[in-house]
Order: structure tokens, then C-alpha cells, then sequence
């Protein structure tokens, strides 16, 4: 009976429309942890500011394109997605430059995080590294040279290159070959005359967490924010520590072109990039720490990308440069990877 | 054909089709953290996970209320415009059954994205109207194209007695005709609840902050996490299917249309 | 018969009018563009630019590969399983289409995830297949053209064997026991009996089931991933990856006409045999 209820308030609510009084500040995120998120930075948001969070989740493209389509009338006030898709979109004109001024914690982050795509149009909150996760048991792992070698054939998975990680595997791959920075048109050709013994091009993380589980694929590059999915395992899984480096990439907070709730954004921006919540999302082993204030345990610094030293040596791919070749890319990919 | 081969028949057939539902029902009860087959232990935890996880109860409670009104809506128009189409010699009858066919051949990608471009944000339309009316347009070719096929199959000279014999237009039908395929608006009904309770790729662009149907819900929780929770969502919502088709059988005696 | 026109209008027009306006009109709009090489600019240059790469022919092909097989396997299991289930006595026979009806009310989300479970290297298919000795070691069955096909076959065979079931539920009930003792063989009962009557029914199911199989985007998107690409999970990378709105339309206008031609032959084919 609560079932037809519950239906009956939703039909009265397809005509009520913006009835509710509280301010509200829509926002789009990762999908990744939310119910961690709801505890360390939603609910504390909402009792301080007596406002309502709405979230818009999912994966950085999904949202990217919505936040197209909706721009003559912003949905999203303020997001969060990767360093590149912030630069194509700020391209596109329909982000704000964000005035650093208003956030209290600006100056307490790290300088690559402060204004990493140019022009103050984002803000960088988090970083991570990636890097090769494998089965200890059954392979290791010495450089990233080894997913194209003899003893992964056939039981290994990479990154789509439509993902985010998919050019950081490029990006590494290229290092190893000892090819020409920024160019991969021959790491592109070796993958694909390798293609056959790949298992599969993955696109989300949690899906490589369900096929190294299920001992369909001994080893892949993967973000470290999802190395808690694979150390919760009963099965050996380690983090490869390549000679050539480990790759990093960073995701930025954004404010929306013309939203008119500028001034909640700001509220939240700065909350989220302080110490405090800095701090209390990297001890939920969420997000590494953009706040060089943040202390945390050397055991859950072990799980995170944590400290100057780990962050500075992180192999970082260049935005301009993802958006400049990715048409390029996928062009060459689809002819000589996927066929 | 004997009683054996038609078994052995059913049997294969079956085995098919509800074979990886059982896995389901299983992973579901797995005392393991991944989505493994056996299961490693059993352990209703995750079934008992589903209840606490709040967003699955709004999503359910959308995806309910669209499955039932855009079903419905697209009955009651449907139902006419099967009738008229096949009983009334329309000049251009062909057309309207294309057009009305449309929603289902154009792939929902299409649909979501066209709709939330030219549809949804000029007219400023809300979430829940906007997946209302997608999960209403595609349902429809369901609607016509089952209870057409329905209607196909009665002979219409019963409801021309019937008129012949005093009754109007509109009586013949109630009396006459809805009697004859209940069967197969049923059918409609099931196939089209079942359309828009499952629906991805057209929802998965209208879908707005806080506003998800229950299988978009189940993706974007894969990918949080993948615990065997999902599986034991998808087997709570196949028994209440079941119960469904079981009550739908009891009431309407459904066997006799099928 | 029914001459009264406008009243038959009457009753068409709110379905008509209402897919037309929230439905064609905005669909139409973004397909438009897969006939303008630039906003205002019409050619048929996206069309010629898309089959001009080999990746787009060979993803082409296996769609149409795919849609055709699966269509025609569940055609040939759902005449077998529909046969059955009308020969069936009342009592089990609302049981049995409940269960070939239940796979539909699964998600095709988490049934698509219990073939990765089924087919995979550690899976029930690969035990048998090591267990019988037919090979030593395990099997790569997941993200294969074979995956694709049995996840996609489960998924549209019950609309199949329901749109038979319900055509030959009005093959009167002595007909076909009648041809069997009038001395017709079982091939000749299908064939003379079975399928002229029950035809509608195959262009609805064959339809759906082709046409399901065609724009189905979980199934291909989790079974086959990026390296069995179907026209689908190739536009979905066109909208979402790389913005390009116009090879996005193209792919979706190739559906459309797929789709369209495919409802026209078996309709053709309906009236042929009959």
C-alpha cells in the first residue's frame, strides 16, 4: 500500500514544481563513494549552510555533456570532474573563473592544484596516481613495457582510451618504448598489434575489480582511488611500482557559466578544500589530499596519493595536450586496436 | 509430439532463460564481497543491504510510478488508435502506425539526448515529466502493436451484430470488443511496465540531480561498488514480477489469453 | 464497414499527435543533422564519410551479423518453445509463459553482469568445458562475438516466443492434429499450417527482436566491451566521447532505415508466403 502512496505523492509532485523554500545548491560529482561523501562533507554542508545539496552523479563524459546541453539554463551550479574535461568545457565557454579570493583555503593547496588549467577556470581538490595492479601470486610487474610482454598475453586488460586512464597508459607505455612525449601515434600501433592478446578495453574501474576477481585479467593500469576495491580482496593483488614511474592525474572543482547560485558554490568550494574536510575525506580513504595542511596516519597515507615527495614524482599528462590529439587518438585506435 | 519432447523442449528453453536469474538469486545471497557464482558462503546480508540504501528507495518509487502511469497513458491512447486503425479503413492508416511505431526503433541514446536538447530544455520542462513522457511515447508502440495484433485476431462481424442489434459504436466496443482482448491489453500492460521499468539509454540522459529511475540507479551504484547488492536488488524485483504475473493470472485467469 | 472516417481519425489522433510532438519532432531535429555536413548546409556527406572507414563497415556488418542471427535463432527456438507451450494443458500452461515472461522483469543490467559470472574463466561453462577434458585450461568466452549473441538471445527470446504464443493461440485447436492425420508430415504441418498462420505474429516478434538487438546498448556494452563494437556502443562513444553529434546521427539514421527495412522484408516475406 506505501508502494501506491508513495506514487500518489510523486504524481502531485509532476505538477509541484520548486515548491520547496530552502536554498538549493545542485551539484555534479563522481559517482564513486557516495555514501562516504554524504557522511564527511554532504550532511556537515547542509546543517552549516541550512541549505539543500543536490547531486547529480555519474562519470565525467556523461555529466560533461549534460552540462552542454543544459548550458542556456544551468542545471548543475558546481561540479567536479577531470582536469581535462574542466578545460574542454572551459573552451566551450561555459565555465566562470573562480575567484580564489573567496576561498580561505586557496593558498594551503598545492601549487599544481591552484589554477591547473589556466585562467583560475578550475580548482584542483584531489590528486592520484596510477599505476599497474596485479596479481602477486601469479606475475609481477618491473616496467609498464610488461602489459604489452609474453607472460600477460592473453590475461591482460587496459584502460579504454575514451576513459580518463586510457591516455595515462598511452602516456606510460610511450615512456617505456622510450617514444617522442605527447606522441603516441607508435604505442598506439603496438597495442593494436597486440590487441589479440588483451582481454578487454575497460571503461570503469569497478568493472576491472570484477574481472581480476574473477581471474579473468591478472593485470591492469588502474587509478589508486579505486586500490581499496582490490585490497578488500582475498586474492594477492599488489600496486606495481614501475621503473618508468607511476602516472597521476588530478580532478578540479568548477563553477558553471551563468548559474546565478554563485555564491552558495563558493560556500561549498571553500568547505570542501579545507584542512578539516581535506583531512576528514582522506581518513575515509576517499580522495587523496589537494591541501598540503592535511596530516593523516602513515597507514592511510599508504592507501592514498599522499605527500609532496609521491605527488611531484607522479608522470602528469598535459590537458591541452589530451584535447588537442584525443579525436587523433580514437581515430587510430578504432583502426589499428579495435578494427 | 509426445509429453517427453514437449518437456525436453520447455525444459532447454527454460533452463536458457531463467538460468541466469537463479545465478542472480544466488550471487545475491553470496557471504562474499564480490558478485561471484557459487557463492562464497551464504548470507542474506545483502539483500538486507538493499533496504538501508536510500537512493534505491526513491529510484524504485519513481520507476514504479513511471511503469504504471506511462503505461496506462499509453493504453488509453493506444487502445483507441489500435482500434481505429484496424477497424475504421483510414486513408494513411500506415503512416499513423509509423509514427506511433516510431519510439521504438530509434535508439533510446537518440531519444534521451534529443529530447533533453529539444524538448526538455526549451520547454523547460521537469525531470519527472520529461522521463513521464519518454517512458510514455515509448511505450506506446507496445500498447498498439499488441493489442492491434489482439484485435486482428477478433472477428469483427461480432461487433457489427451487436451495433446491428441496437448497440452504439461505444457500447459494442465496451461490451463486445475490451471483453475479447483483455488478453492482450494485459499482455500490453506487462510488456510496456516492463519497457519502462527496465528502460537505460533514454532515462540515462534525462535523468536529473536526485531524479534517477531504479536501473540507472543500479548502474551508477556498480559503479560505486561492486557488492553483490545489485544482484539481490534484481532478485527482490523478479519476485515481485512473479507475484505480478501471479496475481494478474488469479484475477484475470491470464492463461486463457496468453 | 466502418465508414465514419472522421471518428476513426478522432480515435488515432491523440497516439499520433502525441508521439509526433514530443517524440518525432525532437528526434527529427537532431537526425537532421546527419544530413548537414555544417548547421544549414545539407549533403549526404556524413553517410559517405562514415562508411569510407573500415572500423564503421566492420561494426556495420557485425551488427547486421549479429541482429539477424539472433532474430533468426530465437525464431526457430520460440516456434519450438510456443508450439509447446499451446499444446500445453491449461493448468501449467499460464506457469510456463509466467516463466519465459519472468527474464523480461529482470533487469537487463544484472542479467548481462550473471553472463560475465556464467561465461568467464572461473564460470560454470568453462568448468564443463575443462571438466570434459575439451580443453586443458580455461576458455576466453567474455567480450567475444559468441558472448554478445547468447546475451542478446536472452534477452529477446521471450518476446519472440510471446508474439508466437499469442499468434497461435488462434490457430483453431484441431487444425493441426487434423493435417496430422490427414497425413501431413510435421514439416509440411509447419510449413502449410503452423506458419501461414501464425505469421503476424512472427513480424512482431521477429521485429522486436531484431530491432532489440540492434539498439540494445547494456548488452554489447558489457559483454562485448570496446573490442566488439556494435553500431550502438559506437555511437554512444561518438555522443558522449567525442561530441560528434553528426557521425552520432548518421549511426542513428543507419539503425533507423536497418530497422525499418528489416519490419518492411519480414512483412514481404508475410505476404509472399501466404
Amino acid at each position: 500500500m506505501t508502494k501506491y502512496i508513495s506514487i500518489l505523492a510523486l504524481s502531485t509532485a509532476l505538477t509541484a514544481t520548486g515548491a520547496a523554500a530552502q536554498e538549493k545548491l545542485t551539484i555534479s560529482v563522481y559517482s564513486f563513494a557516495q555514501d562516504a561523501y554524504k557522511e564527511v562533507l554532504y550532511d556537515p554542508f547542509e546543517e552549516m549552510c541550512g541549505c539543500e545539496l543536490v547531486i547529480e552523479t555519474g562519470n565525467s563524459v556523461e555529466r560533461m555533456a549534460k552540462i552542454e546541453a543544459n548550458a542556456a539554463d544551468p542545471v548543475i551550479d558546481m561540479a567536479v570532474i577531470s582536469s581535462h574535461d574542466a578545460l574542454s568545457l572551459a573552451r566551450k565557454n561555459l565555465l566562470q573563473p573562480i575567484d580564489t579570493s573567496r576561498l580561505q583555503s586557496f593558498d594551503k593547496l598545492y601549487t599544481a592544484a591552484q589554477d591547473p588549467i589556466g585562467d583560475n577556470m578550475a580548482v584542483g581538490y584531489t590528486f592520484y596516481a596510477s599505476s599497474i595492479v596485479y596479481r602477486s601470486d601469479l606475475v609481477s610487474i618491473e616496467s609498464w613495457n610488461d602489459l604489452l610482454g609474453e607472460k600477460l598475453a592473453d590475461n591482460v586488460a587496459l584502460p579504454n582510451i575514451t576513459g580518463t586512464q586510457g591516455p595515462l597508459t598511452l602516456m606510460m607505455l610511450n615512456k617505456a618504448e622510450g617514444g617522442k612525449p605527447g606522441e603516441f601515434a607508435g604505442t598506439i600501433s603496438a597495442i593494436g598489434k597486440h590487441a589479440d592478446d588483451i582481454v578487454t578495453f575497460y571503461s570503469r574501474s569497478s568493472e576491472l575489480a570484477q574481472l581480476m576477481n574473477q581471474e579473468e585479467v591478472i593485470a591492469a593500469p588502474v587509478g589508486r582511488f579505486a586500490w581499496s576495491r582490490f585490497k578488500s580482496s582475498p586474492l594477492p593483488f599488489a600496486w606495481a611500482e614501475p621503473k618508468e614511474g607511476q602516472a597521476g592525474g588530478m580532478n578540479v572543482m568548477i563553477m558553471t557559466a551563468n548559474n546565478g547560485n554563485e555564491d552558495l558554490a563558493y560556500k561549498l568550494m571553500d568547505y570542501w578544500l579545507s584542512t578539516e574536510v581535506q583531512t576528514r575525506i582522506a581518513e575515509a580513504l576517499i580522495d587523496s589530499p589537494a591541501n598540503t595542511e592535511v596530516k593523516v596516519s602513515d597507514e592511510v597515507a599508504e592507501n592514498l596519493t599522499y605527500g609532496a615527495e609521491l605527488i611531484n614524482s607522479l608522470n602528469i599528462l598535459d590537458p591541452s595536450v589530451i584535447i588537442a590529439n584525443r579525436d587523433a587518438w580514437v581515430e587510430q585506435w578504432n583502426n589499428e586496436v579495435i578494427r | 509430439m509426445s509429453r517427453l519432447t514437449i518437456w525436453l523442449i520447455l525444459g532447454t528453453t527454460l533452463t536458457f532463460l531463467i538460468g541466469p536469474f537463479l545465478i542472480v538469486i544466488f550471487a545475491g545471497a553470496s557471504a562474499g564481497e564480490t558478485l561471484t557464482f557459487p557463492p562464497q558462503g551464504l548470507s542474506l546480508k545483502w539483500y538486507a543491504k538493499v533496504f538501508t540504501v536510500e537512493s534505491f528507495r526513491d529510484s524504485f518509487a519513481l520507476s514504479m510510478f513511471l511503469a504504471i502511469f506511462g503505461t496506462l497513458t499509453a493504453l488509453l491512447i493506444g487502445i483507441p488508435a489500435a482500434y481505429a486503425l484496424n477497424r475504421y479503413n483510414l486513408p494513411g492508416a500506415e503512416a499513423i502506425r509509423t509514427i506511433v511505431a516510431a519510439p521504438i526503433i530509434v535508439p533510446g541514446i537518440i531519444v534521451g539526448l534529443a529530447l533533453l536538447r529539444y524538448f526538455v530544455v526549451p520547454l523547460d520542462v521537469t525531470i519527472t515529466m520529461a522521463l513521464f513522457v519518454t517512458h510514455t511515447a515509448l511505450v506506446l508502440p507496445y500498447a498498439v502493436r499488441v493489442v492491434s495484433s489482439s484485435l486482428n485476431n477478433l472477428r469483427a462481424d461480432m461487433e457489427e451484430a451487436a451495433v446491428i442489434l441496437g448497440c452504439t459504436r461505444f457500447q459494442a466496443f465496451v461490451k463486445v470488443v475490451l471483453p475479447n482482448i483483455r488478453g492482450g491489453i494485459l499482455a500490453a500492460f506487462i510488456l510496456g511496465f516492463v519497457t519502462s521499468f527496465n528502460e537505460v539509454p533514454a532515462s540515462l540522459f534525462l535523468s536529473g540531480p536526485g531524479v534517477r529511475t531504479l536501473p540507472i540507479d543500479m548502474l551508477s551504484y556498480m559503479e560505486i561498488t561492486f557488492d553483490p547488492s545489485v544482484a539481490a536488488l534484481s532478485a527482490l524485483l523478479a519476485f515481485m514480477s512473479v507475484a505480478i504475473v501471479f496475481v494478474a493470472e488469479r484475477l484475470l485467469g491470464f492463461s486463457r489469453y496468453v | 464497414m466502418f465508414l465514419n472516417r472522421s471518428e476513426g481519425f478522432a480515435l488515432a489522433l491523440p497516439a499520433a499527435l502525441f508521439t509526433f510532438l514530443v517524440f518525432l519532432v525532437p528526434v527529427g531535429i537532431l537526425l537532421s543533422a546527419a544530413f548537414q555536413a555544417e548547421p544549414g548546409v545539407w549533403s549526404l556527406q556524413g553517410y559517405v564519410d562514415f562508411f569510407s572507414e573500415s572500423l564503421n563497415q566492420s561494426v556495420f556488418l557485425r551488427t547486421l551479423k549479429l541482429g539477424i542471427l539472433v532474430a533468426g535463432t530465437s525464431a526457430v527456438i520460440g516456434y519450438a518453445a510456443a508450439f509447446c507451450i499451446v499444446n500445453l494443458p491449461a493448468s501449467s500452461r499460464g506457469r510456463i509463459f509466467g516463466l519465459v515472461v519472468l527474464p523480461l522483469m529482470i533487469s537487463p543490467v544484472a542479467r548481462t553482469y550473471a553472463w560475465i559470472v556464467i561465461l568467464g574463466r572461473t564460470g560454470i561453462v568453462n568448468d564443463v568445458i575443462v571438466g570434459l577434458g575439451l580443453s586443458e585450461t580455461p576458455i576466453r568466452l567474455l567480450f567475444t562475438e559468441t558472448a554478445v549473441f547468447i546475451g542478446l538471445l536472452q534477452l529477446f527470446l521471450p518476446l519472440m516466443i510471446i508474439s508466437l504464443v499469442s499468434a497461435m493461440e488462434n490457430i483453431p485447436r484441431d487444425v493441426v492434429p487434423a493435417a496430422r492425420v490427414l497425413g501431413a508430415s510435421w514439416f509440411q504441418v509447419f510449413f502449410r499450417v503452423i506458419l501461414p498462420l501464425t505469421k503476424e505474429g512472427l513480424v512482431i516478434g521477429g521485429t522486436l527482436v531484431f530491432t532489440g538487438a540492434l539498439t540494445a546498448y547494456i548488452t554489447p556494452a558489457i559483454l562485448g566491451g570496446s573490442k566488439v563494437l556494435m553500431l550502438e556502443t559506437l555511437l554512444y562513444q561518438k555522443v558522449n566521447v567525442s561530441n560528434d553529434f553528426v557521425s552520432a546521427s548518421v549511426i542513428a539514421m543507419i539503425l533507423i532505415v536497418m530497422c525499418f527495412s528489416a519490419n518492411l522484408v519480414l512483412k514481404r516475406i508475410a505476404s509472399v508466403r501466404s
